[in-house]
């Protein structure tokens, strides 16, 4: 694997005449925008941000990062980019697994679709070569299926599956691709493309590959430096040692809760008290975890597998029991039942949906019923055989699962009422309330791809784990706080390192790696800028496709019902200030990138 | 004072409440403190070397992290007060 070829290995797949042609990323978009997420994103610039989310000429790129697949800790990564159904923005999604680093051994970079193949197909990724094959046999299953029926034709030894579900083939427009049954693109949508497309899956098998053509001994160098930041006691990260590791990202759920800052009922209120407690990371360790998985080179295995022993899930063995779908289809929908939000989760593994939407989705269905919004079928606050039936009929977009398969905002809009979607340009936000953490609802605001808490992780030093540190509560300084984390996960997202090793990597590391891994000279600034570009191409795409003055919002709820829990009590989002501030350090002209920006940055 | 410990430092005290005995008046470094010397493995996690509180503990007074408040681990303590003892937690 000669990692300073990056880029060159580029597949394009046309799935109207079934040709594929290798065609190599111009080298000056890779110098830009480095991989995954910025290339990505420069190719679908490319289709022109007017196509249709549901059309041929829309494309569906899977995209590795330089870094992926290598040895290097926490790259097991690819992104999905495409204009998204749910938002109408361009979108990129991350996934783990094994996937992505199997795609760079079989000796592709990326994998480019467009048009619609005139029926189901899946590719099929083997030593250099890619063929379009046959799905109608796994059309219509659910993904645990699907896997189970290619490791059973093609043996399970370097095998991995990425496959939508019935969701993405029902074009639900919050479907995922899910890899190996449970790591998943999950946001945006990206798996009703797969449907609108007849793509079932990706099926590749690789045995593991070595770097060449690198510096060996400085290649060797700065990876440890790197294992050594992660493996640090004092960082969270620590293997079985900090809280990531022990507990999951579920580690959160107590500290959101104790700050006020954890959504509760289609956040009406912002925190679950006590309850908190029975869908923890705590109480999911002392209950129900059976094993600690991991993705490619990862010693933090923050995955946790859980086994239900007891109830109407009994049986289920499912991973993972994540902080978001916890929190999406637990507290934000008055459910303090584990166990069901462990089924809950496993279904949308198995049917390919994104479980923050559909938490979502659902809780604003349950505050339409309690108000009276609904006139056909309602749905009780915590009443979890209903919610896992409507899970069911959503994915099949059957009776009133047509209508919660748009997604929070457009299924409020039908019923009359926008105001009770909880959602950014279209996509539902994530576990951290606005109103007790600051700087993740601006986050969400300016967030490229609609509400989302991974573009600006600023939880991070809301919460204190990294060196920045900055009150919660507070809304000065956070404009210039949000783009430092936007710019630098932008960076990693295009690497594409896992959005964790920032626990542990800052700036520095990065640049270490990348620049030994492309043979250059590649500092921390060069990091900080190219982030920059990436962030101002989406905008850039965005602002052609609409998005325009006024577009960076949050809802009503959050900036105008103050908070009534400890921690958060009587705040509010102070949005229209940090977005002044943010602005102005973004050098934007409200939510559009000038001209002269575009120039600075040498976009597109 | 009833004290609420999670995560890694609950795995260390053993339980998810615990009683912990100061006196009247006492400010959050000095429930630090007490936590240390009642369990001297988490001495290192709760006291930094200048016997302040270290940045490797988060201890909220009613939801609020004692380093966001104005005086700081100086902060006096109430027998209402609701006491929640966090090591360093993010996820995503």
């Amino acid at each position: 694997m000669e990692i300073r070829r990056f880029g060159e290995a580029m597949a394009h797949i046309d799935l109207d005449s079934g040709r594929i042609e290798m065609r190599p990323a111009p080298v000056d978009w890779v110098r830009k925008y480095i991989g995954a997420r910025g290339l990505g994103v420069r190719y679908v610039l490319e289709a022109g941000p007017g196509v249709e989310p549901f059309s041929p000429e829309n494309l569906l790129c899977f995209v590795n990062g330089p870094l992926t697949g290598t040895e290097t800790s926490m790259s097991g990564r690819w992104a999905c980019v495409t204009k998204s159904p749910l938002t109408g923005t361009v979108t990129d999604s991350h996934q783990g697994g094994w996937t992505a680093a199997r795609v760079r051994w079989a000796g592709f970079d990326g994998l480019i679709f467009r048009g619609r193949s005139p029926s189901p197909v899946y590719a099929f990724i083997e030593a250099g070569r890619i063929e379009l094959r046959d799905a109608s046999e796994v059309w219509g299953k659910g993904i645990h299926e699907t896997v189970a029926f290619f490791e059973r034709r093609y043996g399970k030894k370097d095998l991995s599956v990425s496959a939508i579900g019935p969701a993405g083939e029902s074009k639900c427009r919050f479907a995922a691709w899910v890899n190996e049954d449970d790591r998943a693109f999950g946001r945006g949508g990206t798996g009703a493309i797969g449907g609108d497309k007849n793509l079932k899956a990706i099926v590749i098998r690789a045995s593991a590959q070595k770097s060449r053509d690198v510096d060996v001994d400085a290649w060797k160098r700065v990876r440890r430096e790197a294992l050594d930041a992660i493996r640090d006691e004092k960082n969270i990260t620590s293997p079985k040692k900090g809280g990531l590791s022990v507990y999951g990202t579920n580690v959160l759920m107590n500290v959101t809760n104790s700050i006020g800052a954890l959504g509760v009922r289609n956040s009406q209120s912002t925190s679950f008290g006590d309850r908190a407690e029975l869908i923890s990371g705590e109480h999911v360790q002392q209950t129900i975890l059976v094993d600690d998985p991991t993705c490619h080179a990862c010693p933090v295995a923050c995955k946790k597998e859980v086994e239900i022993t007891e109830g109407p899930w009994k049986g289920l063995r499912m991973e993972s029991v994540e902080y978001e779908p916890a929190w999406a289809l637990g507290a934000n929908c008055d459910n303090d039942d584990i166990a069901s939000v462990a089924k809950l989760i496993d279904q949308c593994n198995d049917l390919g949906m994104d479980p923050i939407e559909l938490g979502n989705v659902l809780s604003m269905y349950m505050e339409a019923s309690e108000r009276g919004f609904v006139t056909g079928t309602r749905l009780a606050w915590g009443d979890t055989r209903a919610m896992v039936a409507l899970t069911e009929v959503i994915a099949t977009r059957t009776g009133v699962g047509d209508l919660l398969a748009e997604g929070p905002t457009i299924a409020a809009a039908k019923l009359g009422h926008p105001e009770i979607a909880m959602a950014v340009k279209g996509q539902a936000v994530p576990a951290y309330d606005p109103r007790g953490l600051k700087g993740m609802g601006l986050g969400y605001a300016t967030s490229n791809r609609g509400a989302c808490h991974l573009r600006a992780y600023v939880a991070a030093a809301e919460l204190g784990v990294v060196p920045i540190e900055s009150d919660p509560l507070a809304w000065q300084g956070k404009g210039q706080l949000v783009k430092t984390f936007q710019d630098l996960h932008a960076f990693s997202d295009s690497l594409d390192l896992c959005k964790f090793s920032a626990f542990a990597q800052g700036a520095q590391e990065y640049a270490s790696q990348y620049a030994v891994a492309r043979g250059e000279a590649f500092g921390p600034e060069d990091v900080m800028r190219a982030g920059e570009r990436i962030y101002n191409l989406e905008r850039y795409y965005n602002n052609l496709a609409g998005f325009r003055e006024g577009s960076d919002s949050l809802p009503d709820r959050f900036t105008r019902e103050a908070s009534t829990m400890a921690g958060s009590k009587g705040h509010v989002s102070e949005l229209a200030q940090m977005l002044v501030e943010y602005y102005a350090v973004r050098g934007w002209r409200d939510a559009v990138v000038p001209a002269e920006k575009l120039r600075q940055l040498e976009i597109p | 004072m009833q004290v609420r410990f999670y995560a890694t430092l609950r795995a260390v005290v053993g339980s998810k409440t615990i009683d912990v005995d100061v006196p009247a008046g006492a400010r959050a470094i000095d429930l630090a403190r007490a936590i240390a010397l009642r369990w001297p493995a988490l001495a290192d996690r709760l006291i930094d070397d200048r016997g302040g509180l270290s940045r490797q503990v988060h201890l909220l007074i009613d939801g609020r992290n004692v380093r966001w408040l104005p005086a700081g681990s100086s902060t006096r303590l109430h027998t209402d007060s609701t006491i929640d003892v966090f090591p360093p937690t993010a996820g995503g």
